[in-house]
């Protein structure tokens, strides 16, 4: 069987199918000898991992948000039974708001409900029409099922100080707010006051919007049926020293009690497919959604993140599994990866692949395997297994089982 | 010049793109840059044979430059990658991935390609 054709995807999912055949999928298991990656079996790239890891004493695991849900527990398993500390990419994206929302509690909405009776659309530095290319189709021109009309009723506010590819579908009932950088933060506390005592706006706008903005801002916000707040890195990567999350889900919370008739929820937009995955799959068992650490088969407390272990170097070996940190992370932090052994398992090529010491070739899973996976919204997926991998290549999940079998008899 | 960088996502500028099907040059032609407003052009002296140099407390990275006028005068956006990540660091245990303050240069000096920069990053 062979794919012709790839029909109704987004461009992401159509680069996804083209990575199959792509010319730097990575078809064999490789192992850094001398400087110089050479090609070997299966059997000796999972040997040399096991020396890697047997040898270490605090392996660090990260990455595991483009993989299945069964790959997961089982990269936790892995992280158990070497006293590992693992951790996905949620933490520097969505696990931001998890974490917040532990303390205030969140409103979530699913994708169906967006689509069946949103009227409000708030992107908050979040650029979807080119980081998830799909999701603006699917929400904002598609007609309800509780609505009798589609785009015609739906507003769109997009709050940015950049006006990006998003702004493209913004129409006359629309708002766009080019919010000064970094200023996130005057705006959400402005906001929370005119909920609580309304004074009227400064004269001169705040954070680079003017009065009449911020007039329709919260009139449409404290009027809507159905809004929903799609939140990005903008919001994530603030600098301030206040966490921006919690004012936000904290102004959704006002708005929700002042708001009779209608509901306000958040939407994280993780960049990686099965992002949300991890989260679920680490807070169901552990109640922590990320930042594991293990000792003795057991989870021990710990305050570290994939950030603070890497910034002191606190690691000897790490094994990264379907993610690139060398591209991904601050140069400092890449450096201290780069200075340890590392394992990777990814199917394609990337500045990780470059520096690792051991390279095991996994299948697209939904494409080459099947596997579970949690939508943004955080609704379980059944992806497929469409067609077969290349080179009897396996699945992350079956790498990962691999190399648990080969450190039991130890 | 002072100058905000942000790292954005872009579908015409995207590393995963680019490792896929990409190969050296076109890594560093389509991640290796910054996009910049016409008028922070002309305030830069730049014309399209000279590079930019971007400096703050965490590193330095030299880059091309692009020009839209849909960005910010003072900002530069500029594809997640591992250029970009020359500039960037952590503050409060946090990653800055945005706003990140920057001294902007003209410069004649050349792009690094990724295998001398990962040279650079091991040193």
């Amino acid at each position: 069987m062979y794919i012709d054709e790839v029909i109704g995807a987004c461009l992401k999912g159509k680069e996804k199918f083209d990575q199959i055949t792509g010319k730097n999928r990575i078809l064999s298991p490789l192992v850094r000898d001398k400087g110089e990656l050479k090609k070997v079996s299966l059997d000796t790239a999972l040997e040399r991992s096991i020396e890697i890891m047997k040898e270490s004493s605090k392996p660090l695991l990260y990455g595991f948000s483009t993989v299945s849900c069964q790959a997961q527990l089982k990269g936790i398993e892995l992280a158990k039974s070497i006293n590992g500390f693992i951790d996905s990419n949620s933490v520097i994206c969505q696990g931001k708001v998890l974490n917040t929302a532990k303390e205030m509690g969140l409103t979530l909405a699913t994708i169906s409900e967006v689509i069946n009776k949103t009227d409000l659309l708030i992107l908050w530095g979040t650029n979807a029409a080119e980081s998830i290319p799909r999701l603006l189709n699917k929400i904002l021109f598609s007609r309800g099922k509780f609505r009798m009309t589609g785009r015609e009723i739906k507003t769109l506010i997009i709050i940015d100080p950049v006006k990006t590819a998003s702004f493209g579908v913004m129409g006359v009932r629309d708002l766009s707010l080019n919010i000064d950088p970094g200023k996130d933060i005057d705006l959400i506390r402005v906001l929370k006051e005119e909920c609580c005592t309304p004074s009227g706006f400064p004269a001169d706008g705040v954070a680079g919007i003017d009065q009449d903005d911020l007039k329709r801002l919260l009139i449409q916000l404290t009027n809507a049926e159905n809004a929903v707040i799609f939140i990005g890195q903008g919001i994530l990567s603030s600098q301030t020293s206040v966490n921006v999350v919690h004012e936000l889900l904290d102004l959704v919370h006002m708005i929700n009690v002042k708001q009779q008739k209608g509901r306000m929820s958040i939407m994280m937009l993780g960049g990686h497919y099965n992002m949300a995955g991890f989260d679920q799959v680490a807070l169901s068992l552990f109640g922590k959604n990320h930042s594991l650490q293990f000792f003795d088969n057991n989870l021990v407390e710990t305050s570290e993140t994939i950030i603070s272990k890497l910034s002191k170097e606190d690691f000897d070996c790490s094994i990264i599994v379907g993610t690139d940190p060398i591209s991904h992370l601050p140069w400092k932090l890449s450096k201290a990866l780069m200075s340890k052994p590392l394992i990777l398992i990814d199917n394609k090529k990337s500045a990780s692949f470059n520096i690792a010491d051991v390279i095991l070739p996994s299948a697209l899973t939904g494409i080459e395997c099947e596997g579970l996976a949690y939508r943004l919204d955080h609704v379980p997926i059944e992806l497929q297994k469409i067609v077969n991998p290349p080179n009897n290549i396996i699945s992350d999940e079956e790498l990962l089982s691999k190399l648990i079998s080969r450190l039991k008899p130890i | 010049m002072e100058m905000l960088v942000n790292t954005v996502r872009m579908i015409d500028y995207d590393q995963v793109k680019e490792y896929s099907f990409g190969d050296e040059n076109s890594l560093k032609e389509n991640l290796a840059i910054g996009i910049i407003n016409p008028e922070d052009f002309e305030k830069l002296k730049l014309t399209t044979s000279l590079n930019l140099k971007l400096s703050n407390e965490y590193g330095k990275v030299i880059i091309k430059v692009k020009q839209n006028k849909d960005v910010p005068i003072g900002t530069i956006l500029m594809p997640v990658s591992i250029w970009a990540n020359q500039i960037t660091g952590i503050s409060n245990e946090q990653l800055i991935f945005k706003n990140i303050k920057v001294n902007a240069e003209t410069t004649r000096d050349n792009v690094l390609d990724i295998e001398e920069l990962l040279n650079i990053i091991k040193k």
